[in-house]
C-alpha cells in the first residue's frame, strides 16, 4: 500500500470521528452535553457529589446567579456588557432593607446620611407593617431597573461604550450603598422577606423511616421560593426573546446596529429597555440573596460576582460579539459554573485557586464561542 | 443527532453507575475550617493552631476560604455540610453573617463553633471568644499609667485617639467599649476621644489618622482596636517627629489589642506602651475541644460561649508577662 493510500485512508478513518466532534461543538446542546460529561466524569472520583443533599444544594446555588445572569444575556445579546450588576444588586438590597428594616442600631449607622429621616432605632418607614416586605421588594425592583435605564440611556444618547458607562455606574452605586449605610449591614428584616431566600415549598426526604424523628439534615428543599422566583423570570425572559417582536429587535441590534436602524428597529429605546431588564433582574438577584444572607448589605454583589454573572453567561455559549444567545443556554452555563464551583470546593482548592480555575474555564468558554463562529462561518461558504 | 444523544444516554448512565457504586469514605471524621482570609498575624496563628491540632487528632481538615464574601462562605459552609463534614469551624467576616452560618449549621444538625469573632446572636453555637472589654479595658488602663505620669509633668489634659474596628464585628464593638470605658474612670486626665473609623483595614485607617492628626496635632495618646495597624500608625507618625520610644520627648502613648509578634516587638524596642492579649493557643484549643467534643456526644446542636479572659503585655510587665504571648512566642520562633 502507497503512502498516497495510506493517507487517504487514515483521512476517511478520521473524518467521522471528526465530523461527531464538529456537530456537538456546533450542537446547541453542547454546554448541555459538557455539563453532564463533566458532572459524571468528577462523580466517579467524587461520589458525595451525586448524593441527593449535595445535588439540592447546589441547585439553591443556581438560582440567585441565574437571575443576574438572565439580565446580562440580555445585554451581550445587543453586543453590550454590564458591569455594573453587581453594583446594582448592592444597592438594590440596600434600598430595600433600609424600608423594611424594623430596628437599627444607632452606633452602626448613626452616620447615615439617611438616620433620622428614613432609618432610625425603630427602623425604616415600613418597619413592622405588614405590607413592608412587599414594598421594599417593589422598591429594589425599581432601583434596579432605574440604575438599569440610567446606564442604557447614556450609552444609547451619548454613544458611550457600555463597559465605560456601566464602570462608572458600578463605581458610582457601590459607592453610594457604602455610604447610605457607612458599610454596615441592614439587618433585622421580616421573615416575610428573608423566608425568600431558604423557604422550602416542597421538601423531601430520601430512605427509610428508621426512627420516629427524621433528622433535618436528611430532609431536602426540592422546590423553594428562589427557584420558583428564578424560574419565572428565566421563562418570561426566554417568552420575550422568542416570540415578541422586541425579542426580534433585540437580537437584530447585536447582529448590526447599523442594519437594524436603517431597517426601522428603535435601536436607542431597545438599548435602554435592555438595559432596565438587566438592572431589574440584577435587583431580584439582590432580594434573593439579601433574603438568604438576612440582611441588606452594600457589598453583596461584590468580590468575585461579576467574574460569576458574566462567565455562566459565556460559558453558557451567549456571544461577547452579540446576537446569539438564548436563556436556555445561559441556565445551563449557571449550572455548569456551580456545579465547577462546588468540585472545585470539594477538591478543598483555596479560594484563589477556585477563581484562577474559573478564569481559565471563562477563558476556554471565550476560545471555543471564537471557534464556533469560525466553523459556522466556514460551513457558510 | 439522535445517535450522539444515545452515546451521551448511554456513556452517563455507565458514569452514574460508576459513581454511585463507589463507597465514599464517609467513615472518616471531617472538620470544614472556614475563614476570611489569613490578613494578619492573629489569624494565620490561630489558623496554623486549629489546622495542626486537628491532624494530630487524626481529623480531616478541608479549609474554606471565603475571601470576605459572606454568601460565598455560606455557600462553601452549606457545601461542607452537604459533603458529609461532622463539625464546622467558623471565623466569619462578620457578626451577620456569622448569624446566618451558624443557624445554616444548626439547621442541619451539624455541630459548629466560632473561633474568635463571635456571631451578632452569641446564643447559637459554641462561641470562642477573647473577653474583649475586660482586655481592651487592661491594655488602656496600662496606658492610664504612662499618661499619669505625663500629665504629672505637663499639667495638661492627654488628647486620645482610638482606631476602631469594624462596628459590625462585636468584637470591634466590645474593644471600643473596654477603651471608653477606661478612659471614662479619668475625666482629669483626657479631653473626649477621637473616633476614627478603620474597617479593619489598613487603608482607611491611614487616611482616617492622617486627617485626625493633621485636624488635631494634640493628639498624644492612640489606641488601636488591633496591633495589625502599628505600621499604619508609625507610617502616619513617623513623617511628623512623633514616632517616638517612651521616655523620649514628644513620644505618643500607644496601645493595641491581639498580642501580636509586631507589638511584642515594638514593647521591647520600646515604642508602643502595651497590647491587650488574646490568647490564640487557648481559643484555638477551646473551639477545638468544643467541637470534637459535640461530634463524639453527637451532640448536633451545641450551644456555649467560652471566654479567653485575656492579659495586658505591657512596658512594666514585659518581662514577666512576654514568655506567655503568642505573638512573642512568634517572635522568638521566626529569630
Amino acid at each position: 500500500m502507497s503512502s498516497a493510500q495510506l493517507t487517504e485512508q487514515r483521512h476517511q478513518q478520521g473524518a467521522p470521528a471528526a465530523r461527531w466532534l464538529k456537530r456537538i461543538l456546533l450542537s446547541d446542546y453542547f454546554v448541555l452535553y459538557l455539563t453532564i460529561a463533566y458532572f459524571l466524569g468528577v462523580a466517579v472520583f467524587f461520589p458525595a457529589l451525586v448524593e441527593p443533599r449535595n445535588l439540592s444544594n447546589q441547585l439553591a446555588n443556581v438560582w440567585p446567579l441565574a437571575a443576574a445572569a438572565i439580565g446580562e444575556t440580555f445585554v451581550l445579546l445587543i453586543a453590550g456588557i454590564d458591569l455594573s450588576i453587581g453594583a446594582t444588586m448592592g444597592f438594590a438590597s440596600v434600598a430595600g432593607a433600609v424600608v423594611m428594616t424594623s430596628a437599627a442600631d444607632k452606633l452602626l449607622l448613626g452616620g447615615s446620611p439617611l438616620w433620622g429621616t428614613l432609618l432610625g432605632e425603630t427602623g425604616g418607614v415600613l418597619a413592622n407593617h405588614p405590607a413592608a416586605a412587599a414594598v421594599a421588594i417593589l422598591v429594589m425592583l425599581v432601583a434596579g431597573m432605574l440604575i438599569g435605564a440610567l446606564s442604557g440611556f447614556f450609552i444609547a444618547r451619548f454613544r458611550l461604550p457600555a463597559f465605560m458607562m456601566t464602570l462608572v455606574a458600578l463605581m458610582f452605586f457601590s459607592s453610594a450603598a457604602v455610604w447610605i449605610t457607612q458599610s454596615q449591614n441592614i439587618v433585622n428584616l421580616p421573615d416575610s422577606f428573608t423566608n425568600l431566600g431558604a423557604g422550602d415549598v416542597v421538601s423531601v426526604y430520601f430512605g427509610e423511616k428508621a426512627t420516629p424523628e427524621i433528622k433535618r439534615r436528611d430532609i431536602l428543599p426540592l422546590v423553594t421560593y428562589p427557584m420558583l422566583i428564578t424560574t419565572g423570570l428565566a421563562v418570561l425572559a426566554h417568552l420575550l426573546l422568542t416570540r415578541t417582536t422586541f425579542g426580534r429587535y433585540v437580537y437584530a441590534v447585536g447582529i448590526n446596529r447599523k442594519a437594524a436602524a436603517v431597517s426601522g428597529v428603535p435601536v436607542g429605546r431597545v438599548i435602554v429597555a435592555v438595559f432596565a431588564i438587566a438592572g431589574l433582574c440584577a435587583a431580584v438577584a439582590g432580594i434573593l440573596y439579601s433574603a438568604r444572607l438576612e440582611g441588606g448589605r452594600p457589598t453583596i454583589g461584590g468580590g468575585s460576582a461579576l467574574l460569576d454573572i458574566i462567565g455562566a453567561t459565556v460559558i453558557g455559549g451567549t456571544s461577547l460579539s452579540g446576537g446569539k444567545g438564548k436563556i436556555a443556554w445561559t441556565m445551563v452555563g449557571v449550572l455548569f459554573f456551580v456545579l465547577l464551583s462546588n468540585t472545585l470546593n470539594y477538591m478543598r482548592l483555596s479560594a484563589f485557586h477556585i477563581d484562577m480555575v474559573k478564569g481559565a474555564v471563562i477563558l476556554a468558554a471565550a476560545l471555543l464561542d471564537v471557534l464556533r463562529t469560525r466553523l459556522l462561518q466556514r460551513d457558510a461558504l | 443527532m439522535k445517535a450522539t444523544t444515545k452515546w451521551i444516554a448511554a456513556g452517563a448512565a455507565v458514569a452514574l453507575g460508576l459513581a454511585i457504586s463507589m463507597p465514599s469514605k464517609a467513615a472518616d471524621t471531617t472538620v470544614c475550617y472556614a475563614f476570611q482570609d489569613l490578613s494578619t498575624g492573629f489569624w494565620v496563628a490561630g489558623h496554623q493552631a486549629i489546622v495542626s491540632t486537628l491532624e494530630k487528632n487524626g481529623v480531616k481538615v478541608v479549609e474554606l476560604n471565603g475571601a470576605h464574601d459572606a454568601n460565598r462562605q455560606l455557600e462553601q459552609v452549606k457545601d461542607c455540610i452537604a459533603q458529609g463534614g461532622a463539625g464546622i469551624i467558623l471565623t466569619a467576616d462578620d457578626g451577620d453573617s456569622g448569624t446566618v452560618v451558624v443557624a445554616a449549621a444548626q439547621e442541619a444538625d451539624v455541630p459548629i463553633a466560632t473561633f474568635n469573632r463571635p456571631p451578632s446572636d452569641m446564643s447559637k453555637g459554641i462561641v470562642v471568644v477573647a473577653d474583649n472589654e475586660a482586655v481592651a479595658r487592661a491594655a488602656v488602663d496600662a496606658m492610664n499609667a504612662e499618661a499619669q505620669k505625663k500629665f504629672a509633668t505637663t499639667g495638661k489634659k492627654l488628647k486620645p485617639l482610638i482606631l476602631m474596628g469594624d462596628l459590625a464585628d462585636p468584637n470591634a464593638v466590645k474593644r471600643r467599649e473596654g477603651f471608653m470605658n477606661s478612659i471614662a474612670k479619668h475625666p482629669e486626665l483626657f479631653e473626649k476621644p477621637v473616633e476614627v473609623a478603620t474597617k479593619w483595614n489598613s487603608q482607611t485607617a491611614l487616611a482616617g489618622l492622617e486627617a485626625a492628626m493633621t485636624a488635631d496635632p494634640e493628639i498624644d495618646f492612640i489606641f488601636t482596636s488591633s496591633d495589625f495597624l502599628f505600621p499604619t500608625i508609625q507610617s502616619v507618625l513617623d513623617p511628623l517627629g512623633k514616632w517616638k520610644k517612651a521616655g523620649e520627648p514628644g513620644h505618643i502613648i500607644l496601645g493595641g489589642l491581639d498580642g501580636d509578634d509586631g507589638a511584642c516587638k515594638l514593647i521591647g524596642d520600646g515604642f508602643v506602651d502595651s497590647t491587650g492579649v488574646q490568647d490564640v493557643y487557648l481559643e484555638a484549643e477551646l473551639a477545638l475541644t468544643g467541637i470534637l467534643d459535640a461530634i463524639k456526644a453527637s451532640e448536633a446542636r451545641p450551644n456555649a460561649v467560652k471566654l479567653d479572659p485575656g492579659f495586658a503585655l505591657s512596658q512594666a510587665n514585659y518581662k514577666e508577662m512576654a514568655d506567655k504571648t503568642w505573638g512573642c512566642q512568634v517572635l522568638k520562633s521566626k529569630s
